[in-house]
């Protein structure tokens, strides 16, 4: 699932390693997370949103939304 | 020829024809006041430093309890060796099985603690060494009865953590 977590974290210039210890995973699990091949569970992507305090849906975007 | 000195009268200045040419486009406009920028954001604060126990805790106690169950089993093969006839040798060869079980203990923590793709890499991982463990067991299963020579059933285990191995490294490589 395509997503804007690079642009995201860049913003606040945090390297993965610093968002993965934010969130509570690892350095792989957020670069498969940004890559797009893993999405993450319902509990982590409300975590990503609280990260960085926008909605799941402005992170995200789902095929559905871009049809 | 020399330069003419300039007219001291404002009105003979010369003129920009670039905003007063009545064909120009432009418009001469006030300079723009400056935005007042929001301050910066507050910086990245450092990156905490871990000690060498909290970095690598999980390698360490595992590196702990196996040279445990190592030194135990080899204390444990020197005395029975010693006594061969010994009525309690039964109980001292069984000793190590007590690490070898907090070897495991601390297996099943490290794999609660891992995370969501930490645990699906792994579930993968068993999966193929499960099922190519079986394969290759089943297929020289059916070459031993062709006359191949028997195999201890001890090689199971490590084909089994070598195949776990490869395994986990080709999966993480998939989400690399």
């Amino acid at each position: 699932m395509k997503n804007r977590l690079r642009v995201l974290r860049a913003e606040l210039d945090w390297s993965q390693a610093d968002l993965a210890e934010r969130l509570g995973v690892s350095r792989q699990t957020v670069n498969a997370i940004e890559t797009g091949k893993y999405d993450p569970s319902l509990p982590l992507a409300f975590s990503l949103a609280r990260t960085f305090k926008r909605r799941i849906e402005e992170i995200f975007e789902s095929e559905a939304s871009r049809a | 020829m020399t330069e003419e000195t300039p007219s001291p009268n404002p009105a003979d200045a010369p003129v920009d024809p670039l905003y007063t040419h009545p064909a120009s486009p432009f418009l001469q406009t006030e300079v723009p006041t400056p935005v007042a920028f929001p301050p910066p954001p507050n910086p990245t604060p450092p990156a905490a430093i871990y000690s060498t126990w909290v970095l690598y805790r999980t390698q360490i106690e595992f590196g702990l309890a196996i040279l445990a169950y190592l030194m135990v089993l080899v204390g444990s093969i020197v005395v029975v060796q010693a006594n061969p006839d010994a009525g309690w040798r039964y109980y001292v060869v069984v000793l190590p099985v007590a690490p070898a079980a907090f070897v495991i203990w601390l297996f099943m923590r490290a794999l609660a603690r891992l995370d969501e793709l930490q645990k699906r890499v792994q579930m993968q991982a068993f999966g193929f060494s499960l099922g190519t463990t079986a394969l290759v067991t089943f297929g020289y299963g059916f070459l031993e009865g062709a006359g191949l020579p028997h195999l201890n059933w001890t090689y199971v285990l490590p084909l089994m953590a070598v195949l776990w191995a490869l395994g986990t490294a080709i999966i993480s490589w998939r989400y690399r």
